[in-house]
């Protein structure tokens, strides 16, 4: 017979949760996606660092070394490209009918989103662990103790969840797995060069400092790079005034993304 | 359950997309185990009802329960109680059939061993064990429209909605659908069918709703809609076409008005009503025979459901006029 005659059972949300989320990242292992962070931490890190060492190694803020200076970066840059891949993910799940499905089914409507970023933040943390590690080969190292790496490593992390979350929706949204990696990578690249990740905001020409010095990639930089430290004072301070910002966007804008995403998600027309 | 003999209960549903009205005033009603046949031309709001009916979309108007679980207010009952096989398969290419399979398993709720042990049942059941662990993109189109639906029957469903489930499928596939529905009969399981294939509603269907431009125009079974253009006709070929006039003229009676004004001189057949059925033909045979007229073919024809659905979905339109356009883009 091919009709089970057994009563259904209750679905549980916390392995629907788990099995969803197996579901992004099992494939990863197999066609050897997972080694795509690691492969781009490294690629990030000899792409920046060769080139642009001899070149900016006179202008670091009175930082010791270039690979300090450089470091938040490299990780901002492979969080995003590990993020990436979760606005893949949704898009292509959107444009399969699997949400579609999803929706009939009874499993609650954030229960799908949740899982995909717990992939992404398992694919982030890969990045963040590489992007430490090639770093470590240039010459970073933390200097504040462990309790305020461990701020730097949730800071990093937390980046990571935003930027999945964004990937997610603009995915969900565009249906075109494709288009919406590219729409992510450009203003990624164009964020990162023109903020103050590769040289201090003085080097850049007086009109357009305001915006290098306040756009959110900085924010990130500026509280990262105080976080990880320097063997001088010039990482800047772990205060408020250095952190308060980054905090800032960050809840800022996931309490914009996640209102928007449950909204889309549970809409039914 | 509030009705236990309707697994669904629809009354006066209506939607609208902007200007566009997708469902007007729509009830109709689905006991256990049966199977309905709905029916429409693209665009009639078939997919529009499924997608209520599947808490996919709400409807501006009416209301309608599943499994006596109301789609407005309780989607959580009525989720539990579907399947839903779409007119693309929904499925995570990156996964193997056998993966889909358990974890759709586990998504119902299934244990890892119950998952396990429902997804090699069902695989064995719909002849996919040998592709169970190759990725879904590597199947054909007949081998994903099976591994689809399998997905919708780890656990047992009280209403299967099939929206379109033979399109595109070679006829072992399409067969293999077919026995499904049987198997739902049998089990007790409602069957909401969308097709645009007539002999296949005329084959599953218990009863057929027809619906055109968002109204339901007919219901009944495949013969009562039948009997509702015209009923059975004695079609009567002559061996020459010139004879025609001859024949109209040795039938006389039996002939109506209306088969003598479809008449043409490039016609090389005609058809006279049979309600008597064999008599009808008797009389004409007769007929012809004293008139000396030679036949080629002579015999008794029932309406295919494609001609009931044509002449439906014409007097809708000379009914009500032309639509709007904006009419066409109503799902």
């Amino acid at each position: 017979m091919r009709i089970p005659t057994a009563v259904r059972p209750a679905p549980a949300p916390w392995q629907q949760w788990w099995v969803l989320s197996g579901r992004v990242i099992r494939p990863t292992l197999r066609n050897g996606e997972l080694l795509t962070p690691p492969a781009a931490s490294v690629l990030f890190t000899i792409g920046f660092y060769i080139p642009l060492k001899q070149l900016m190694g006179n202008f670091l803020d009175g930082m010791s070394n270039y690979a300090q200076y450089l470091l938040p970066l490299i990780v901002l840059q492979a969080i995003a490209f590990a993020a990436v891949s979760a606005s893949f993910r949704s898009a292509t799940d959107a444009v399969l009918g699997i949400n579609h499905r999803f929706g009939s089914m009874p499993i609650a409507p954030l229960t799908p989103l949740t899982a995909r970023l717990s992939a992404s933040v398992f694919r982030c943390s890969s990045a963040l662990l590489f992007a430490i590690l090639c770093g470590h080969v240039i010459g970073f190292r933390f200097y504040n103790g462990a309790e305020v790496t461990t701020a730097f490593w949730l800071l990093a992390l937390m980046i990571g969840v935003l930027l999945s979350l964004l990937g997610d929706l603009v995915g969900s949204a565009t249906r075109n797995p494709e288009a919406t990696s590219h729409l992510l990578m450009l203003p990624m690249l164009v964020f990162g060069l023109l903020s103050v990740g590769v040289q201090p905001v003085e080097q850049f020409p007086g009109w357009i400092q305001p915006f290098v010095r306040n756009q959110p990639i900085s924010q990130f930089i500026y509280a990262l790079r105080a976080l990880a430290g320097d063997s001088t004072p010039a990482a800047g301070a772990v205060n408020w005034s250095v952190i308060g910002p980054a905090l800032g966007w960050l809840v800022g804008t996931i309490a914009i993304v996640l209102p928007l995403y449950a909204y889309q998600s549970s809409r039914r027309r | 359950m509030s009705n236990t003999d309707k697994s669904v209960v629809v009354s006066h549903v209506s939607k609208s997309f902007g200007d566009v009205v997708a469902l007007r005033d729509i009830s109709f009603e689905v006991g256990r185990g049966e199977v309905i046949g709905l029916l429409g031309p693209n665009g009639a709001g078939k997919t529009t009802m499924v997608d209520i009916l599947s808490t996919l979309s709400l409807p501006d108007g009416g209301s309608a329960e599943i499994a006596g679980y109301d789609v407005v207010s309780d989607p959580a009952g009525v989720r539990r109680s579907i399947m839903l096989t779409g007119q693309h398969v929904a499925l995570d290419d990156m996964l193997t059939g056998r993966e889909n399979l358990v974890l759709f398993g586990r998504l119902q709720g299934l244990n890892r061993h119950e998952a396990r042990s429902r997804s090699d049942d069902l695989l064995a059941e719909f002849d996919l064990s040998h592709a169970a662990d190759r990725l879904i993109s590597t199947y054909s189109g007949g081998m994903r429209r099976r591994i689809d639906i399998a997905c919708g029957l780890v656990v047992r469903p009280e209403v299967a909605f099939l929206d379109e489930p033979t399109t595109g499928l070679d006829p072992r596939s399409r067969q293999s659908v077919w026995d499904l529905v049987a198997d739902f009969k049998s089990e007790g399981i409602a069957t909401l069918l969308t097709t645009q294939y007539l002999e296949e509603a005329d084959a599953l269907s218990d009863r057929i709703i027809v619906i055109d431009h968002g109204a339901v125009i007919a219901v009944g079974t495949a013969d009562s809609l039948k009997e509702r253009t015209g009923g059975t006709y004695c079609e009567i070929v002559p061996r020459n076409f010139k004879d025609l006039p001859a024949v109209a003229d040795a039938l006389g009676e039996l002939l109506s008005d209306k088969s003598r004004a479809v008449l043409t001189s490039s016609s090389d057949r005609l058809s006279i009503p049979a309600p008597d059925g064999a008599t009808t033909l008797a009389k004409a045979l007769l007929l012809l025979e004293a008139a000396h007229i030679e036949l080629a073919d002579i015999a008794l024809r029932r309406p295919s459901l494609d001609d009931v659905f044509l002449a439906l979905t014409d007097e809708t339109i000379s009914d009500i006029g032309p639509k709007p356009s904006s009419a066409k883009s109503a799902r």
